[in-house]
This record gives structure tokens, C-alpha cells and sequence, in this order.
């Protein structure tokens, strides 16, 4: 087992200096890019001054009303979502008649692009708080649903006998066996409900919106304020990689026991 | 359907082969509720998915006496598994009674009887020490009690060193080693085994059974053994019960004569054959006849 630990810790090695070798050739383009005269600083910024910029706007008070709006939508959506999500997903895979009729609805709906939507999210609620987390809810929901789905098909029945077997309260079960069972998968689905659900909310404050980051990065780029627009972009992806990758090393530490 | 089956193979004479039904319940009386004694009475089951009806066994009766080493065999979809799962408590029969050591078997007992599956049964986030423990932790046995008791059966099948494992860790053999260590960790007095080494290679199929053998041995538990193999029955069994084509009845049970420990010689002398012969007459019978 140190053993593992020893080439888990090494392979966490490796991506670190991945990661770095991923933002150093990056960052080496750009400035690359600039000095070889392929870009002009009008169309492309120096990375200092963007990177100056971005520190700027998060002593900006009104740039951080803007991300409070979007990260309480946010934060509402998945609250709702997740949960709601697994608990539906569950009770369908718990009746086979549910399972027959409403599962492929759900994998069809999956596939139709949820933001040709946003209209008629708009029509029905207007432009509001509540708009957006309901469009982040929609956006959301269906992959969780497929994720649960899946999450419970991975429960091998010979792991819910054996556990019976010797004697196992549902509870016991559940517990002890179903949540290791499906932590691996379940939390894939925490991940990808972030992604899908960002991007609903965005999206949603770009096309109609009187507050949040999606409707400034929309305003910046409209008014070509370049440098705040990449600010913008480079706060933005930074939060949801963090996110991202806080979950796939919580995932890690869950299913180590996957060879 | 279901209830034309029925009609016929309840009215029908046991086959030719079949033991009388007075020789084959004879056991009974000797060893009913003694630790370790199996008996099981009538037993009868039918599946019922959503109006598909399938009648799996057909009046078992089957006695053990506490200590015996007994192998069922019967041909593929005879009710093996369902008969073992009755025998086990999990799954309810829908005629018949089952009583192990003592106890009606109307849900599992793991003070009285211990299961071992096919080697995916183990849980591969827990280490071996853990699997084992799993069934002690849910009954909250104490920390360090159940640790001790675990790597005391863990040292028993011969994996004293990989508590530490995880089942991806562990090969084929070593991971129904650690299916038997948790078989065992309650000290039930009945061990019963679906197929434990169908998914093993030949060479470690050999090895497991001399293992279980030697368990057997030092342990002194009664074993329930379900196999496919023909060779494995000869070799492990004190009697081998053996199965008709669905629904299954027990059409032959054969006294294996062969002296203990049983060696890997033994599988060429000619008892050893004619054991073979004397199953596979019958269940090819049974086969040819479905
Ligand atoms: N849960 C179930 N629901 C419905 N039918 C079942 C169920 N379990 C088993 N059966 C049916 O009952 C019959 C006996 O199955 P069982 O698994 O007990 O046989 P087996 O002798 O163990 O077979 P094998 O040798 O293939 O392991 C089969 O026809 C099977 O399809
Ligand atoms: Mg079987």
C-alpha cells in the first residue's frame, strides 16, 4: 500500500508539472505572439497587464457584486439540482415500470442542446434571480439523472447479497454498500453538474441580464475592453478549474480501490 | 403453465435413478437440530417475474449431519444456487422448511451458516482485513475484537501479510481465501459455497480445494459445496448430491469412499472414475432428456 502511495503521490507530482508546463506554454505564446508582431497589443494585451487587470477587478466592488450574484445563482441552481436529480434518478431506477417509460424520455431530452431553451425560460419567468437558477437547474438535472442512473447500475447484486447474507439492515446496506459502490460515480456527477451548470448560468446572464460576471463579460467584450474581458475570462476558468480539480482529487481518494 | 408443471411432476414416479424417498430422508431423524446439522424439508420454489413463471426445485429433501462435507452438483439452470440461497436464508422458499443448526432459515443466520460466492463477491474499496471485518462491523463488534478475530482468519486460509490488500491487489486464489476468512469470521457451524472456484484456473482450483480441505479439517464446520465440476465433487466430497434438469430434485446422492485427506493420486484410481461415470450418466441423462 505505501507502494500506491508512493505512485499515487508521483503521478500527483506529474500533473502538477504538467499543469505548470501547460500554463508557462501558454503564457509563452501570448507574449510570443506579441513580441513576433503575429498579434498587436489592441487585439491581444500584454499577459502583465492582464494579469494586473484581474487583480484590479477583485478589489472593484462593483466586480464583486457581480460575482456574488452569479455565484449565489449558481450556487442555488446546484443546490437544487444535485440533489433533486439524484433523489428522482434514484426513484426511477427503483420502480422498473418508471424506468421503462421515463429513462429513455430522459436520455433523449439529454441530447437537445439545453440552451435553445433560454427563451422561453425567459418568457415564462422574465429576467430575475429565479430565471437564471431555473435555466441553471434545467441545464443541469439531466445529466445527474443519467449520472445516478449509472451510479446505481454499478451496485453489483452480489455485493447487496453478500452483505444481506450476514445479516445487513437496509440502512447497513445502504450505507455500506450502495454509497462506497456509487461515490466514484456520484461524484463524476458533482463535477460535470458544475460544468453544465456554470455554463447554463453564464450563458443566461450574457443574453438578458442586469447583473452577474456573464452579463460584464458580455458588456466588456461589446465594448472591446479587451484587457477586462481577459480578466475576466482568465478569473472565470481559474474558479471552475479549482472547483474541477478539488473534486477529481476528492474522486481519487475515493476510488483508489478501481485498479 | 406453472400449474400444469406442477401437476405433472408431482404425479409422476421419482425416476429410475432416484433414491427411494424413505432412504433418502433416513438422515433426518438422526441429526435435526444439532449444531451444524442441515435439514431441509419439502422444499419447493418457484420464480414469479411479472407473470413469468419458472418452478426451480421440485420437493427437496435433504438431511446433513453435522461435520459432512456435501457437493451438489446438477446440470446448468437446475436450482443449484436457488437451493443454496434457501439453504442460506435469502431467499424464502415457497414450499418447504429449512433448518440449520436448529434454526428455521426464514433469513439469514450468520451465527449459523456462512456464505462464500464467486470471487467478485468481495468489496473492492475495502482491504482484505476490512472485507473480513464487514461482517463483524455490522454488528458492532468491537474495534480491536474484530481486528483480531480477522486476521486470525485471515492467518487460517494462509494470507497472514496482505491484510493490507486491496481485492485488485489480490490474485484470484487469494481473493476467495479472503471470501473464506470472512465465510468464517463469525464461527458459524455451516459453511455453504456457490461455486467458489468456477472462475479459477485449474491449477489453483486444485490448490483452493486442498485448502478448503485442510480448513475443513481444522475447523470441523459442515460444508455446503455447489460445483460444476465433476472432478471437484469426487475429490472434495464425504457425498455428492446430485440434481435433475429443471425443476430440480435430487435424483442421486453418492457415498464417496475415498480415504482422507484426499490426495491428487486419488483422482486416477478407478473409484475415482467410476464416481465420475455414475455422475455424468445421470446428468447427462437429464440433459439429453430437456
Ligand atoms: N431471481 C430469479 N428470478 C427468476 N428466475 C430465476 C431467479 N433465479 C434463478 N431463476 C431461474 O431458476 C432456475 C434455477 O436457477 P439457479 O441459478 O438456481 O440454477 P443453477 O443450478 O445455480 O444454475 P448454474 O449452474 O447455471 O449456476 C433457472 O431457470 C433460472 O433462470
Ligand atoms: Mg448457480
Amino acid at each position: 500500500m505505501a507502494a500506491a502511495f508512493r505512485r499515487s503521490a508521483a503521478r500527483r507530482l506529474g500533473g502538477l508539472l504538467s499543469w505548470i508546463g501547460l500554463v508557462g506554454a501558454i503564457a509563452a505564446a501570448w507574449q510570443a505572439s506579441l513580441w513576433f508582431g503575429v498579434m498587436t497589443p489592441e487585439l491581444l494585451p500584454p499577459i502583465g497587464e492582464v494579469l494586473a487587470t484581474a487583480v484590479s477587478l477583485l478589489g472593484r466592488p462593483a466586480f464583486l457584486a457581480s460575482v456574488g450574484v452569479t455565484l449565489a445563482e449558481v450556487l442555488v441552481a446546484f443546490a437544487i439540482a444535485v440533489p433533486l436529480g439524484v433523489a428522482l434518478g434514484f426513484a426511477i431506477s427503483e420502480s422498473s415500470y418508471w424506468s421503462a417509460i421515463l429513462k429513455p424520455i430522459v436520455f433523449l431530452i439529454f441530447s437537445i442542446p439545453k440552451t435553445i431553451f433560454l427563451p422561453m425560460f425567459i418568457l415564462a419567468f422574465g429576467i430575475n434571480f429565479g430565471q437564471k437558477v431555473g435555466f441553471g437547474v434545467f441545464s443541469t438535472i439531466f445529466i445527474v439523472l443519467i449520472s445516478s442512473f449509472s451510479a446505481l447500475d454499478s451496485v453489483k447484486s452480489d455485493h447487496v447479497r453478500v452483505a444481506r447474507a450476514y445479516g445487513a439492515s437496509p440502512w447497513q446496506i445502504a450505507w455500506r454498500v450502495y454509497m462506497p459502490a456509487m461515490a466514484p460515480i456520484l461524484l463524476e456527477a458533482v463535477r460535470l453538474a458544475m460544468i453544465f451548470n456554470l455554463t447554463g448560468i453564464l450563458l443566461a446572464e450574457m443574453y438578458a441580464s442586469r447583473a452577474g460576471l456573464g452579463q460584464l463579460i458580455a458588456s466588456w467584450g461589446e465594448n472591446y475592453m479587451l484587457k477586462e474581458l481577459l480578466a475576466g475570462i482568465l478569473l472565470i476558468a481559474a474558479a471552475a478549474i479549482l472547483f474541477n480539480e478539488a473534486v477529481r482529487w476528492f474522486e481519487a481518494r475515493c476510488e483508489h480501490w478501481r485498479s | 403453465m406453472s400449474t400444469m408443471a406442477r401437476g405433472t411432476t408431482a404425479g409422476s414416479p421419482a425416476s429410475a435413478s432416484a433414491v427411494p424417498r424413505s432412504e433418502a430422508k433416513a438422515p433426518l431423524r438422526i441429526v435435526a437440530s444439532a449444531p451444524g446439522a442441515v435439514s431441509v424439508a419439502g422444499v419447493s420454489h418457484t420464480y414469479d417475474v411479472s407473470g413469468r413463471v419458472t418452478k426451480a426445485l421440485d420437493e427437496i429433501d435433504l438431511a446433513i449431519a453435522p461435520g459432512r462435507f456435501v457437493v451438489i452438483v446438477g446440470p446448468s439452470g437446475c436450482g443449484k444456487s436457488s437451493l443454496l440461497m434457501m439453504m442460506t436464508g435469502l431467499t424464502k422458499p415457497t414450499a418447504g422448511t429449512i433448518v440449520c443448526g436448529g434454526r428455521p432459515m426464514t433469513e439469514p443466520d450468520p451465527d449459523v451458516v456462512g456464505v462464500v460466492f464467486q470471487e467478485a463477491s468481495l468489496y473492492p474499496w475495502l482491504t482484505a482485513q476490512d472485507n473480513v471485518e464487514f461482517p463483524l462491523s455490522l454488528r458492532r463488534v468491537p474495534k480491536a475484537e474484530r481486528a483480531a478475530r480477522a486476521r486470525e482468519k485471515l492467518a487460517l486460509v494462509g494470507l497472514q501479510g496482505f491484510e493490507d490488500r486491496y481485492p485488485h491487489e489480490l490474485s484470484g486464489g487469494m481473493k476467495q481465501r479472503v471470501s473464506i476468512a470472512r465465510g468464517l469470521v463469525q464461527n458459524p457451524s455451516i459453511l455453504m459455497l456457490d461455486e467458489p472456484f468456477a472462475a479459477l484456473d485449474e491449477q489453483t482450483r486444485i490448490t483452493m480445494g486442498d485448502e478448503l480441505l485442510r480448513i475443513w479439517a481444522e475447523t470441523g464446520k459442515t460444508v455446503v459445496f455447489v460445483t460444476h465440476s465433476l472432478s471437484e465433487a469426487a475429490y472434495l466430497a464425504d457425498e455428492i448430491v446430485v440434481m435433475s434438469a429443471r425443476p430440480g430434485r435430487i435424483i442421486d446422492r453418492i457415498e464417496v469412499a475415498l480415504p482422507r485427506p484426499r490426495t491428487y493420486e486419488m483422482m486416477s484410481t478407478p473409484h475415482f472414475a467410476e464416481l465420475r461415470e455414475r455422475i455424468w450418466r445421470q446428468i447427462r441423462h437429464q440433459v439429453s432428456e430437456g
